[in-house]
């Protein structure tokens, strides 16, 4: 038991300084951008109309603690995010980027968490039919689906969705609500008018985790089953169902937990476009917006920065998890034999 | 009937002499061209690299909007004829098409075509000027410029007597778009290769360097590599690609566009170098070799490069469609190549618009083609990591 808490905390810390690490690039890549908050702030006060002098930069600099070196900033930053959760102002929309991002960023984790276990409940099932059937006429055609998963991007799917949409019922299925329910607080109508929007962009997200879960369970199935293990199963008279599960499937489960973190990484990964095309009121539409027309940098590593601390969350959790079910893994973490 | 057996143990004994001589080049050929899919695949793939490194000696025009056709904006294609109820010809033909708009058409522009009136096609015509071998570098400063002029050529496969000929329809701008497309294969091919060769030089001198040395600096590393690979790889580009300026010229976009996928590819790769460096480094082969008292420079070139360069090759082909992908959704948003530069991403902009579907559907030609592209790279990568897989020795 010591010796697991220990790998916990192991891996706890691990995850911090990977956390560290990214939000140094998140923070490196705010700094480069041209031009600081200040001077944005005050060419915007000066296309209202109100003059602008150097020195009207410089205490602007001042009062947002610009003018400290970097490295301060950046420790601040970071201090912020982990003791007050707060990430600041956003400085084109002038707004706290908390206030902003709150309930957005829910509906992502939602969207995206939900695509990814749907991926999963596809994949593991057809994954071991695709490696362990005989005709190979049904492994072959399933190879190819998975490949198309993989060669259509997300946004192209959700694009062709969505023109089929328009073209055969009229409604373009975009957003996440319907107009009445847009701006109002959750109650049992508007989840129903989620429920009845989100399938869409669920489906899209999955698509792609859908096609490289399909590959690993298919790879790691056919792996397993023709290890010794299974044959000494097959010999002494175990077959069909029962041997699967008990044998080449249990063992390409640890692997699978592994890959849940990469897949997520994915899904987020292909949030943002498909957002963008669906017309998703969420964070990756958000992100989107930030980057590609405000120059919004401040906004975007918040979101950049919360997505990954997702992933890392998701990735020690999964760590604990596999220490737990897996025995060999649990043998090297507990010691002992 | 025993000499029936006999010749057939020798038969399989010369197979397996064959098999155990065999070089690692020669295994991984021989597996690879058996595994009908990745063949298929793999002749799509030679055949489109063919249609995007000949692009301008295909298409007859320009794909620039130098090369646009006024008379024909938002045409349809236009697909050759042989035969109609006026005759067989053995040069094929397009009828002649005129333009008109009326309350009828809603105001609209319409073609119509006169089908007394034929237009030939003819070969190996005289068109539009284009380089052959040429090559250019072009960054800010005058230091790394690099031209080579090539020469000057204006024949074409085909083209038209009179009017023009467009196979897969024009754009609104009346830019042809089978040129587009071909050209935008090239495009795409280029930012593609460019990245990939950023990233694995890149994953060569990390991975390397982690698996030489081990110990501290291999685990330094491995910590900034896991970190760098758990943001999600999309958003991080487009962070990185909004510092475009957006005056800058198409070249420099062109280039910083494949920079930044080399440098978001890396770390996979670096931690496959890193892992065969790792596994081949403690092999006997190598303590044998070092044992004969070889220098380590001899090891590494002669025992350890060629013993995973084809993992290597194998990666990088395989890393090849996300390249791809990663142009097209780039692009797609608008943060990645932009027009006048055709790229497969692009192109797939011009198709958002949702009176394309409706009326204009010929836009939707070049995405068939990225979808092929990428559906071949991932069947050739994958056949070949079967191929190269040296646990996957099929019984012989």
């Amino acid at each position: 038991m010591i010796n697991f808490i220990q790998f916990t905390l192991t891996r706890f810390f691990l995850a911090i300084i990977t956390l560290l690490i990214v939000c140094f690039i998140v923070f490196s890549l705010m700094e480069l951008v041209p031009g600081t908050c200040a001077e944005r702030y005050l060419a915007f006060k000066n296309t209202q109309g109100s003059q602008i002098t150097y020195e009207d930069i410089e205490a602007e600099k001042v009062r947002l603690g610009l003018d400290k070196p970097f490295l301060y900033r950046y420790g601040k930053w970071v201090t912020d995010i982990a003791f007050k959760g707060e990430f600041g102002n956003s400085c084109i929309l002038r707004m706290n980027i908390n206030e902003l991002l709150s309930g957005r960023f829910s509906l992502s984790l939602i969207i995206s968490i939900t695509a990814l276990l749907l991926s999963y409940l596809i994949a593991i099932p057809v994954g071991i039919i695709s490696a362990t059937t005989k005709y190979k006429v049904v492994d072959e055609s399933l190879k190819f689906i998975s490949y198309l998963g993989i060669a259509l991007p997300n946004f192209l799917v959700a694009l062709c969705i969505m023109l089929f949409m328009t073209y055969f019922y009229g409604d373009t299925m975009t957003g996440l609500f319907s107009e009445e329910f847009e701006n109002v607080p959750w109650s049992a109508d508007r989840v129903k008018d989620f429920l009845s929007r989100a399938w869409l962009p669920i489906f899209v997200l999955g698509w792609n985790a859908t096609a490289f879960a399909l590959q690993t369970v298919r790879a790691l199935m056919l792996d397993e089953n023709d290890k010794l293990y299974v044959m000494a199963a097959r010999a002494r008279g175990i077959s069909g169902m029962s041997l699967l599960w008990r044998y080449p499937a249990k063992h390409s489960l640890g692997p699978v937990i592994n890959s849940i973190g990469f897949d997520l990484n994915r899904i987020f990964s292909a949030l943002p476009i498909v957002a963008l095309i669906l017309i998703l009121t969420e964070a990756g539409a958000l992100l989107i917006e930030a980057l590609a027309r405000s120059n919004d940098q401040q906004l975007a590593g918040a979101i950049i920065f919360l997505l990954t601390a997702t992933i890392v969350f998701v990735n020690f959790i999964t760590d604990l998890i596999l220490a737990i079910m897996d025995p060999r893994v649990r043998k090297g973490v507990m010691g002992g034999s | 009937m025993e000499a029936n057996i006999e010749k057939k143990t020798q038969i399989t004994s010369k197979t397996k002499e064959a098999y155990f001589t065999a070089t690692q080049t020669q295994l991984v050929k021989t597996r690879f061209f058996k595994n009908k899919s990745a063949m298929i695949a793999g002749s799509v793939l030679i055949f489109l690299i063919f249609l995007g490194l000949f692009s301008d000696f295909l298409s007859p025009y320009d794909p620039t909007i130098a090369g646009r056709d006024k008379q024909y904006e938002n045409g349809a294609p236009q697909i050759p004829k042989f035969w109609d109820e006026n005759g067989f010809s053995f040069r094929p033909f397009l009828y002649t098409q005129t333009k008109f708009r009326s309350a009828e058409t809603n105001f609209r522009w319409v073609y119509k075509e006169d089908r007394e009136k034929r237009r030939y096609v003819h070969f190996f015509v005289k068109g539009w000027e284009y380089r052959v071998f040429d090559f250019s570098i072009n960054l800010p400063g005058n230091a790394l410029d690099f031209k080579v002029p090539g020469f000057k050529m204006n024949r074409h496969l085909f083209g038209m007597d009179k009017g023009g000929i467009h196979l897969f329809g024009t754009d609104k701008a009346g830019k042809d778009i089978f040129g587009r497309t071909l050209a935008a294969i090239y495009i795409s091919l280029a930012v593609g290769t460019l990245g990939v060769f950023i990233s694995f030089v890149l994953s060569l001198i990390i991975g390397g360097i982690s698996g030489y040395y081990g110990g501290w600096i291999d685990g330094v590393l491995q910590m900034f590599t896991d970190a760098v690979r758990t943001v999600p790889p999309i958003p991080l580009f487009m962070c990185l690609a909004a510092f475009a300026p957006l005056e800058w010229s198409s070249e420099l976009r062109f280039f910083f566009i494949s920079c930044l996928l080399g440098l978001i590819n890396w770390p996979t790769l670096a931690r496959r170098v890193r892992t065969h460096l790792l596994a081949e480094r403690s092999q006997e082969y190598v303590l044998a070799a070092q044992l004969c008292g070889a220098s380590s420079s001899h090891i590494i070139g002669r025992h350890l490069l060629p013993s995973f360069t084809s993992y290597i090759i194998v990666d990088l082909v395989i890393s090849f469609p996300y390249m791809l992908l990663a142009e097209t959704a780039l692009s797609f948003i608008g943060l990645g190549l932009r027009e006048p530069v055709n790229s497969l991403g692009v192109l797939l902009q011009n198709a958002t618009a949702a009176d394309v579907l409706l009326n204009y559907q010929w836009y939707f030609i070049p995405v068939i083609f990225l979808v092929v592209l990428i559906l071949s790279f991932v069947f050739v990568g994958d056949g070949l990591r079967d191929a190269a897989d040296p646990h996957k020795i099929t019984n012989k």
